[in-house]
């Protein structure tokens, strides 16, 4: 640990760490855009200039030092014993002199010479470092008379638009393409005032290359400024507007610590939340981009009952009484139980509790989406299996005395000779393949529960209107074995409920002792009764997560 | 009547010197000879370090003390050849990349030598055309004769010279951003520390030489430090407590160009003045000096008052300007100092590489504040703002009086030295391109006044007559006064 002095207060941080962390620990804000923790430091921007004090031999005294220095390239250090300044301090540095402010807003003015200031029309307005340091930093007014450079508007690829006026060319973008994501589609076009950001474009301006991979959709998060722009977004909401929530990406295995911004009539955007052991600052566009089925018009808003071959709207009583009907009548080793790789842990505890205590069936399965393609970046990775969950519904759908999980082929011959079959899918626009088409068919009473209308509801009896990621509280465990909480943000659309909450429902009207009220209860009763689990309590996650032993 | 003392360039008009044989006629590669014969590596860097010898690239920084900084346990280290001349004004290396391209080699494997170095890369201007094919060529001879390659004279020394053509961007000659594109990135340069000497090409230590100051070795080794250290003056750097020397040793190949009546390269010895310059180079074109650039477009500029500053690293580091590259330009009464500025801002404004805020949008901005004046169309609006001179403790600071200045001309100033500041000599850049931009714009308008004025007030270009034009050093902190802004004014 160092020691060091930061402005007035004395303060230890590790090895190694840059001033503007250092300062960001201590609640001291260093203005910056360059630089990103996770990329490299070019210190280009010249926004995080601080004052270092060294001792100067000449007067015996420690002076600030002749220039300024970029905190972000500014690394502390325990420095030997002959080398403490004032006998005890690593390091001395000042973040509010004279000679900062002013080298502050000169740079804020230069940066602002060639900006439009169209805050009015901008997309990140509301969130804009450029706004906030300005506001914060610089002067009230501009002594730039003359035209301004108006670079034209770039379409780069799927979702990201570039509006090449509000660049401050702090190359961020560039070393995301270079570092992280491997692909380096972006690069600096000319030279002096007249950089730009561009893709590799044939001479008359044809795009070579388009900025199209799979983690594109970060260079929009981490331009400090409006010039990248993510289409899925553009013009949607002013930020401010909207709420957000902690929780975790639905759309794969890694688990990626997401942000929900939503307002109350939908999930508006998601946003990658940094976690040093899972997915950094970053997360993928296909979890990005992934959450539009949530506010879909098609979801499931009713109970559907199959009348004369056709699905009806009905309602939940109606529904639950043909159910119960079925499943009185039915064998315990005739019923199936399907639990859901993209439910909760607790959606999961439930239905294993309703299956091996109230049905008193060992028989459970696990569905999900269909396994995808495995992709490798330099530093991120996405994962093929498609569902947040996996890991965790298998440990909890198995968990109880004698309960089997069956997957694949061994659940769909299972499923062929059932006669009431109880599937909680979840998975959106999930494809039948073959096999799983023909059991689905041959099983007598398909029950099935879900979020949207897909080739599995069309098949099912009953259709039971089940919840997102984003309706719910609960837990995923990802591959890795993280167990990391998930947060209600929206309410679910008309009568859909929460899954672990129809489970109950069914379990209690089959006479059932099961009782939780919210979400939290069940991880205790996980906490109890799952090996590995101890820990996994609601109160413990927090938002980091735990790792399970 | 100073003479010239020709040593780089002494055998320069000789026919056909530029091949192996002819060469080797006029004492060619002896000096190598001797070296590895009569020297251990570390001689040569004592030699280096003794002769005083300056970098001739710009910064004029101590050779020896740079090979010094390199470290002896991580190989391979680099010996980057700087030949990317591109300061508006200098015109020396091309003469030895075009006529005498095996003396520059002979420099290298001196280096080489004593620094344990096996990799060279010349990094040659792009435009020199004809100085590539000629050391191309030499170099190529070279290696036919034993002088470049494996096992050199069967001495196990093995040197490797490699040309690499630069693009066209000025800033390519600055060192790390010529080390930046020799790798094949953006010519732009790095963040230092870590210097080239620690960290330089694909993070290898390396030595970034001066294609002068690597031809300056032979000479050193062939003929001594004492013979060397004849040459030049050398002062007390009384900054250094007790004072050390500060030598300004050995010639320095002068290119003089602008209002002479014979422009060329001379090579004097370091220390003589502006006015013996001048003489030698023929003597004035026109009437009076007005003004004399020293070092090249961004050294700051001297007025007819400063004519007896002596041109060496020293003494023009006192008068607040810089021996640079060795490119002068003198100016007669005739020339129009916004012009000149406007000229010089144009050139850095299209040479900034854009990395870093200030110099990427304020070198156009000042070249676009400086287009208004010469246009004509500067506003002639005054602000009042405190005035620099002697102040009551005697020192140069705020006098507690004020001044009445054109707007665009405080604008210029203030902009120029937000982008970096010449009075603290700070800068808010990456590189030092910032202060090669603000050095010539501030000190233009703070000496030349009256010149910018007039061009706001008539409301076009006025050429005002030498006398009127200058303001006296007495009244003007552009000269050797150093201002101590007021908050700093303890330290």
């Amino acid at each position: 640990m160092a020691f060091i002095k930061l402005d007035d207060l004395e303060v230890e941080v590790e090895d190694g760490t840059n001033i503007v962390e250092a300062a960001r620990q201590h609640g001291i804000e260093v203005p910056h855009y360059c630089y990103h923790p996770g990329l490299s430091r070019p210190a280009n921007c010249r926004m995080c200039l601080v004052e270092p004090h060294v001792f100067f031999p000449p007067a015996g005294a420690i002076v600030p030092d002749r220039q300024l220095a970029t905190a972000c390239t500014t690394v502390v250090r325990t420095a030997p014993p002959d080398r403490k300044l004032d006998g005890k301090y690593d390091f001395i540095v000042r973040t509010d002199s004279p000679r900062v402010k002013k080298a502050r807003e000169d740079i804020l003015e230069f940066l602002l010479v060639h900006h439009p200031l169209d805050c009015p029309v901008c997309d990140q307005a509301g969130e804009c470092d450029l706004q906030d340091f300005s506001h914060r930093h610089g002067r009230d007014k501009s002594r730039y008379l003359e035209v301004k450079n108006v670079p034209p508007k770039k379409d780069l690829g799927p979702d990201v638009l570039l509006y090449s006026t509000r660049c401050i060319v702090c190359t961020r973008c560039i070393r995301f393409g270079e570092e992280v994501s491997g692909s380096g589609e972006l690069g600096l076009v000319h030279r002096g005032s007249h950089d730009e950001i561009d893709i590799p474009r044939s001479h008359d301006g044809t795009p070579l290359q388009l900025l199209d991979n799979k983690l594109a959709g970060n260079v929009v998060d981490i331009c400090p400024v409006g010039a990248l722009i993510s289409k899925d977004f553009l013009f949607k909401s002013r930020p401010w507007f909207l709420e957000q929530a902690d929780s975790v990406c639905s759309g794969c295995s890694v688990g990626c610590n997401i942000t929900v911004e939503y307002k109350a009539d939908g999930v508006y955007r998601l946003k990658p939340r940094f976690h040093g052991d899972i997915n950094q600052h970053w997360m993928c566009d296909d979890g990005r981009l992934g959450y539009h089925y949530v506010n879909s018009d098609d979801r499931l808003q009713l109970p559907l009952k199959r009348v004369d071959g056709e699905l009806t709207p009905t309602h939940w009583a109606d529904a639950l009484t043909v159910i119960i009907e079925k499943l009185s009548e039915a064998e315990a080793a005739d019923i199936v139980v399907i639990g859901s790789a993209q439910g909760t842990n607790e959606d999961n505890y439930v239905l294993q509790q309703f299956a091996h205590d109230v049905l008193e069936t060992t028989q459970l399965g696990l569905f999900g989406q269909l396994p995808g393609e495995e992709h490798k970046f330099p530093q991120f990775t996405i994962e093929a299996d498609k569902n947040p969950n996996t890991a965790g519904a298998r440990t909890i759908l198995g968990s109880a005395n004698g309960n089997v999980v069956l997957e694949g082929d061994a659940l769909w011959e299972k499923v062929s000779g059932a006669k009431v079959v109880y599937l909680v899918s979840g998975a959106p626009e999930r494809p039948l393949e073959d096999a799983e088409k023909s059991a689905l068919e041959n099983a007598d009473f398909l029950i099935v529960q879900d979020v949207l209308p897909s080739e599995v509801t069309q098949l099912a009896d009953v259709v039971l209107p089940g919840t997102t990621f984003a309706e719910k509280d609960g837990t995923f465990t990802n591959s890795t074995g993280w167990v990391q909480r998930i947060r209600k943000t929206i309410d679910p659309p008309g009568e859909a409920r929460v899954d672990w909450e129809i489970t109950q429902q069914l379990a209690k009207q089959l006479g059932g002792d099961l009782n939780y009220h919210f979400a939290g209860e069940i991880a205790l009763a996980i906490a109890e009764n799952v090996p590995g689990y101890q820990d996994a309590t609601h109160q413990h996650i927090g938002d980091a997560g735990i790792k399970l032993a | 009547m100073v003479e010239e003392r020709r040593i780089l360039y002494e055998h320069l008009d000789v026919p056909d010197i530029n091949t192996f044989d002819v060469f080797c006629q006029y004492d060619g590669y002896t000096r190598f000879e001797k070296a590895i014969a009569e020297y251990q590596p570390e001689d040569i860097a004592k030699m280096v370090m003794d002769s005083g010898l300056k970098g001739r690239g710009g910064a004029g920084f101590s050779t020896g003390l740079k090979w010094s900084f390199v470290p002896k346990d991580i190989k391979p280290c680099y010996l980057c050849c700087n030949a990317d001349e591109s300061e508006p004004g200098t015109f020396s290396n091309r003469y030895v990349l075009e006529k005498n391209p095996h003396l520059l080699i002979e420099g290298i494997l001196i280096c080489c030598y004593a620094m344990g170095i096996e990799t060279t890369y010349i990094y040659i201007r792009g435009e020199f055309t004809l100085g590539k094919k000629m050391l191309d060529a030499a170099i190529k001879e070279a290696y036919e004769k034993g002088y470049l390659g494996e096992n050199i004279r069967g001495t196990g020394l093995n040197v490797d010279i490699y040309s690499h053509p630069g693009a066209g961007a000025y800033i390519c000659g600055e060192e790390t951003g010529l080390i930046e594109s020799l790798e094949g990135k953006r010519g732009q340069p790095r963040n230092k520390p870590p210097f080239p000497a620690v960290e330089g090409v694909f993070g290898k230590p390396t030595v970034v030489q001066n294609v002068e100051t690597l031809c300056n070795l032979p000479f050193i080794v062939g003929n001594g430090v004492e013979w060397y250290t004849q040459m030049g003056p050398t002062y007390a750097d009384t900054r250094a407590n007790p004072p050390t020397p500060d030598p300004n040793t050995g010639t320095k190949l002068y290119c003089i160009s602008g209002d002479v009546n014979e422009p060329g390269v001379y090579e004097l010895d370091l220390g003589l003045t502006c006015t013996e310059l001048i003489e030698v180079a023929g003597g004035l074109r026109g009437e009076e000096v007005k003004a004399v650039i020293p070092g090249g477009s961004s050294a700051p500029i001297l007025t007819h008052y400063e004519l007896d500053t002596r041109l060496d690293f020293t003494s023009l580091t006192l008068a607040k300007s810089m021996l640079g590259s060795g490119g002068i330009i003198v100016m007669n009464e005739t020339r129009n100092i916004v012009d000149c500025l406007l000229n010089i801002m144009k050139f850095y404004a299209h040479e900034s590489c854009g990395q870093c805020t200030p110099c990427r949008w304020g070198t156009p901005w000042v070249r676009d504040i400086v287009q208004r004046i010469a246009d004509g169309e500067g506003r002639d609006s005054t602000i009042t703002r405190p005035k620099f001179g002697i102040a009551e403790n005697g020192r140069w600071g705020d006098t507690g009086e004020t001044e009445e200045i054109y707007e665009d001309l405080d604008l210029l100033e203030s902009v120029a030295n937000n982008i970096a500041n010449v009075d603290t000599m700070t800068w808010n850049t990456i590189c030092v391109f910032g202060i090669a931009v603000s050095w010539p714009a501030v000190s233009y308008m703070r000496k030349f006044r009256p010149e910018f004025e007039a061009a706001i007030r008539e409301g076009k270009l006025v050429t005002l007559p030498v006398a009127e034009a200058t303001v006296p050093p007495e009244e003007n902190y552009a000269y050797q006064q150093r201002f101590v802004p007021q908050e700093f004014a303890d330290l």
